[in-house]
Order: C-alpha cells, then sequence, then structure tokens
C-alpha cells in the first residue's frame, strides 16, 4: 500500500515540472545604461512617407541562472511582432530550442533577417495575412540581431539562452527571479553585446537571495 | 585550389565582418543624436564604394573616361534629421571622381538637400523643397549603392542619345551623325540617373493610390550641372509626376509623365531666329510596375519620350527594362536586367529615313554577397548590342565593393 502511494507521488511529480517543486529565488537591481534615442528613420525616396515619431525603447537587462539545463521536450513558441515599423517586443530572452514567430502587422511588407551567428536566416518579403506565420527555430546559443530589409532603422535581438532560469528586468533595472532549483550557480545579468555581468550565488530551498548587479 | 582559396578569403571576410559589423553598429548609435525629449533627432550615415570597371571604348553609359580599366572610389554622406512627426530635412553629399565614372580628379558634391513638411499623419499631403530626385518612375527607391542590385543604371538612365542640351543641331544629318564626332559629354540621354534637379513637389497617399507632383528647374535629361538653382534658374521650368495604385503589398503600379524644356541656357544663340530654349520640349510618359514575394522581387518600367529638336522636328524613343532580383541564401543573390531602347526614324534631308540614335539592347547580370549587413561585394557582366549601327558590341565587367555605416 506504501509502495503504491509512493508510484502515485512519483508519478504526480514526474509530470509537474520542476519549477514549480523548485522553491528558490533571487531578487535584486541590475544597473542599466542611460536611455539612448529613438532611431532616425531614412525615408529620402519613399514618395508618401507617414509621419510619426519612432518610439524609444528603454534599456532592459535579462537576467539568467546560467547551467545546463535540459531543453525542454516540445518546442515552445514565442512571437517577435512588426508593428508601427518597430519589433515588439524588442528584446526577448529565449531558451535553446524555442520557435520564434514573427507577425507582421504593419499595412506594408516586412523583410526579417539576422546575419548572427547564433542564427543566419532571411524570411523574405511578407505581408500581413501571411499563413503560417514566418518562424524559426533557435537552436544556438547566443545573441541574435533581428533587421529588416526594408525598414533600415528597425533593430530587435533574441538572446538564446541554455536555461529555462530567465527573465526581463522592468525599466528600473529591478528584478525577481523565482521558482529556482536548489544549487551552486551562477547568475548573470545580460545588459548589452558587450555587457554581461555574473555573481555565483547559492540556492536554497525556501530562501530568497538578494543580488545586485551595479 | 583557386576556388578554394576564395572561399577561404571569402570566409574569412565574413569572420573580419562581423567584428565590423558591431563596431559599425556602434558607430551608428554614437552617429545619432537627439535633444528636446527625442523631439530633435539627426543621423549621420554613409557609404564607402570602391569600383573597378574594365570595358571597350568607347565606355558604355554615362562612364567618361579614356581608359579601359577604371579605378572609381566613392565616399558619401547622408544627414537625415527629424523635427517632431511632421518636418524631416535630408542631405547627400559625395567625394568622388564625378557624378558618373570617370578619369577626373576628385570633387566634392553636395548632390541631394530636402526640407520635407508632412502635416497630418495620414500621409495624405505632403510638401518637400530642395535638390532631390526626381517622382517620375520607380527606379529612384533603389538607385544607391547598397540598395541597387546592379552597379550600374538601367539602360534608359544612362544611354547616350543624339540629343544634346548646349548646342542645337544645324540640319539632320548634324544631329544623326553628331554624336560619331564630339565628345559623349555634350549629349544627354532621356533621364539622366536619378535626375537630382531642385525644385518642389507634393505628394501624398489617398487609400491604395498615392500621388506626386514636382516642378524642377531642369528637365529629365539635363545634365547635373543643371541641377542647381545657382547654375540653372526657374525660368523654364520642368514638371512631372506619378501616380501609384497598390492593390496589396506584393504589387506596385505607377504612370508618370514629364514635361519641360531640356535646352541650357547658353543654347539659345545656336537656336533658329526667333526661337527660344522654352519653344523645345522634352515630353515623357512612364509606366511601371513591381513585384515582390519571399525572395523575389521584379520590377519594370517602360518609357516613351519625345525630344523637339530644333531644324529636325520631333524626335521620338521608346525605351524599357524587366529586372529580377532573387535571394538564394540570406547573405547572396543574383539578378538579372534586360533593358532596351528603340529609335523612331527622322529624314536625313536627303531623302533617306534614319534612326536618330542606334537601336540597342543590353543585358545585365549580377550577384551580390553580403559579408554583413554592413559590407557588401557585388560583381556584375554587361553585353551591349547595337542593332541598326555599326558600332561595336560592348563587354562590361565591374566590380563594386561598398562598406555602409
Amino acid at each position: 500500500m506504501c509502495r503504491l502511494g509512493l508510484m502515485w507521488s512519483n508519478a504526480i511529480l514526474s509530470i509537474i515540472p520542476a519549477s514549480l517543486l523548485a522553491s528558490a529565488a533571487v531578487e535584486g537591481r541590475v544597473e542599466l545604461p542611460k536611455s539612448h534615442g529613438a532611431p532616425v528613420q531614412a525615408k529620402r525616396y519613399e514618395i508618401v512617407t507617414k509621419g510619426g515619431v519612432l518610439s524609444t525603447q528603454p534599456p532592459l537587462a535579462v537576467v539568467y541562472l546560467d547551467g545546463n539545463f535540459p531543453r525542454p521536450v516540445s518546442a515552445p513558441v514565442k512571437q517577435v511582432a512588426q508593428k508601427d515599423l518597430t519589433f515588439i517586443p524588442a528584446l526577448l530572452p529565449i531558451q535553446v530550442g524555442t520557435r520564434v514567430e514573427f507577425p507582421n502587422l504593419d499595412d506594408t511588407y516586412h523583410n526579417i533577417f539576422s546575419y548572427s551567428p547564433a542564427k543566419r536566416f532571411d524570411l523574405g518579403r511578407y505581408r500581413a495575412e501571411e499563413r503560417p506565420i514566418p518562424s524559426e527555430v533557435f537552436d544556438k546559443p547566443g545573441l541574435v540581431t533581428l533587421r529588416c530589409d526594408i525598414h533600415e532603422h528597425m533593430r530587435g535581438l533574441i538572446l538564446v539562452l541554455n536555461t529555462p532560469y530567465f527573465l526581463i528586468t522592468d525599466t528600473e533595472g529591478r528584478f525577481r527571479l523565482s521558482g529556482l532549483p536548489e544549487g551552486h550557480y551562477t547568475l548573470r545579468a545580460w545588459i548589452d553585446s558587450r555587457t554581461t555581468r555574473e555573481k555565483p550565488v547559492d540556492l536554497k530551498n525556501g530562501q530568497t537571495l538578494h543580488v545586485d548587479f551595479p | 585550389m583557386k576556388l578554394h582559396a576564395f572561399s577561404l578569403c571569402v570566409f574569412a571576410c565574413t569572420a573580419c565582418a562581423f567584428d565590423i559589423d558591431d563596431a559599425l553598429d556602434r558607430l551608428d548609435s554614437a552617429l545619432t543624436v537627439s535633444a528636446f525629449q527625442d523631439n530633435l533627432r539627426a543621423r549621420l550615415s554613409g557609404t564607402v564604394d570602391l569600383e573597378f570597371y574594365n570595358f571597350q571604348q568607347p565606355a558604355p553609359g554615362l562612364i567618361d573616361s579614356e581608359i579601359e580599366n577604371l579605378f572609381n572610389p566613392r565616399f558619401t554622406l547622408f544627414l537625415d534629421a527629424q523635427l517632431g512627426s511632421q518636418i524631416y530635412f535630408f542631405a547627400q553629399t559625395n567625394l568622388d571622381r564625378g557624378f558618373d565614372p570617370s578619369d577626373h580628379g576628385a570633387q566634392v558634391r553636395l548632390d541631394e538637400y530636402a526640407f520635407r513638411i508632412t502635416p497630418w499623419k495620414d500621409g495624405r499631403f505632403t510638401l518637400q523643397i530642395g535638390k532631390f530626385a526626381t517622382v517620375v518612375g520607380n527606379w529612384v527607391p533603389r538607385h544607391l549603392p547598397w540598395d541597387n542590385p546592379f552597379i550600374n543604371a538601367p539602360l534608359v538612365y544612362e544611354n547616350v542619345t543624339a540629343i544634346q542640351d548646349k548646342y542645337a543641331p544645324y540640319s539632320p544629318l548634324d544631329f544623326i551623325y553628331g554624336p560619331y564626332y564630339y565628345g559623349k559629354y555634350t549629349f544627354n540621354p532621356v533621364i539622366w540617373g536619378p535626375s537630382y534637379a531642385s525644385g518642389f513637389s507634393i505628394s501624398g497617399k489617398l487609400g491604395r493610390f498615392d500621388y506626386a507632383v514636382e516642378m524642377k528647374n531642369a528637365s529629365l535629361s539635363s545634365r547635373p550641372e543643371s541641377w542647381y538653382v545657382t547654375e540653372n534658374g526657374f525660368e523654364n521650368p520642368t514638371f512631372s509626376g506619378r501616380v501609384g495604385f497598390r492593390p496589396n503589398e506584393a504589387w506596385n503600379l505607377g504612370f508618370s509623365a514629364s514635361e519641360g524644356s531640356y535646352f541650357r541656357r547658353e543654347a539659345e544663340r545656336t537656336l533658329p531666329p526667333g526661337r527660344d530654349i522654352d519653344d523645345y520640349r522634352e515630353f515623357v510618359l512612364g509606366q511601371d510596375a513591381s513585384f515582390a514575394w519571399h525572395h523575389l522581387q521584379v520590377w519594370a518600367e517602360f518609357y516613351e519620350a519625345r525630344f523637339q529638336v530644333p531644324n529636325v522636328g520631333d524626335a521620338d524613343t521608346f525605351a524599357y527594362y524587366v529586372e529580377a532580383k532573387y535571394k538564394f541564401t540570406p547573405q547572396f543573390f543574383g539578378a538579372l536586367r534586360w533593358n532596351q531602347q528603340l529609335f523612331a526614324t527622322i529624314n536625313d534631308g536627303y531623302g533617306h529615313n534614319d534612326h536618330w540614335s542606334p537601336d540597342l539592347g543590353r543585358i545585365d547580370i549580377a550577384a551580390t554577397y553580403r559579408f554583413a549587413t554592413h559590407a557588401q561585394l557585388k560583381l556584375q557582366y554587361s553585353f551591349q548590342h547595337e542593332t541598326t549601327a555599326p558600332g561595336d558590341d560592348n563587354h562590361l565587367l565591374a566590380a563594386q565593393f561598398t562598406l555602409r555605416f
């Protein structure tokens, strides 16, 4: 009877994601760089151009727990849309193996491409009604810079990570990463293509660690 | 072995290009400034082009060189500035060996500058004043080296005809055979490149239609020197316009028209007595179409032009091209273009009808490899064949390396 109960509890545990079982957390703040201005759209040879100021995208950081965690069994799907000639979101952290869809929400063509070593692709020109939504699977860790072949000012970033434990800070740099597994790890804060800060952390179940990245 | 070495070279350049790419992205951020809570923003950008041409004499198109191997470097600087959502300013300046490839010395030019007001956000009305590319046709938006799948322009934008804007021919024979005796730069094409003449334009978008009209100080065929207000005033303006229809994102159809006098002021003394340069005009009708789907882009333009020529009458010509570009991989694309220009016949004054310039066709084939988002190498081969004149066929080989920042 006792053995049967143990089997049941093991079976239940195996279908609950590990993140729900883990209970350690890290919170803190990342010192973000100064906000940079919105891009300037070159529209010299467009006979017709809509007016409008492109939105400023405030600097954000990605905080993640580094380690070799298993890849997801089924590929998660995320989206980076093109709306009002910008990428939304402008920064997307994902786990290796994630499929990212690139829906076009504008009434004009977009042509998303990347020459980054972590993922080289070119989706060609496609409109809003394009089905299936053009997508790519990101199977190599690294930083992928997204651009549009038609709208030179458009920039987006996908940070492909080996870990399922990550988040984007708020615009003040604050973060709280919860549901982490117990153990000794390195916590990293990706700030831009040249700046990643790191700190070793000892995570214990039921504890919340405070870590700042000055 | 040579192929192996070439592959290694491309690989090394690509690896190096990614480092340069990151540096140029940072330079881009450094060259963008903003003030007044982002309401005033300005960006400096540019290209460095290194071009090499090998051709037979006489040099094809608007290339002005007596040597057959020509190196033509060019440094271009752009300024784009936005004030709020309604005011936009841009300028283009060049340091090179001439507006068209030539064996002359270095020169600096301010090729474009314009001030644009867009009062309504839906783009129904835009006013632009300055010195800027024509609204006619669909080639202008891709005429700069980074966007043009070829190194040269379509035939109609660079094929020098028997039309000359500095002297009036004194007879039909002089008109027809003039190009065999005088230097090429005496003569004009139907449209001289992107035609950066001075003036103003009004454009807008109404649903699936868009429109643009412009008043410029020089005709479409006029030479670059005529585009400056300081050189050529608005006494004899040229009016041009284009109406576009976009049934969906893939298709863009357009109709253009242009009309204006094409002689420069110094030609006045060579005109028949009692006639003025305003009496001789260039009329152009154009139809353009473009299509894009995934990795394929296709463009076509058709032009019918008439020049009123002193002592000759009307000289008509028809020119067209069809151009396709296909991206084989994210970094490699190829392009193919077929161009043709046909000329009507005129009476030579001795009872014979002759074409007023030789009919000709040209095929252009080009391949481009983008090492990264800021550097590309383009190779082109062109074969030109004159069908109604004893002129020799012409082979052109060209290479162009572009670094964009």
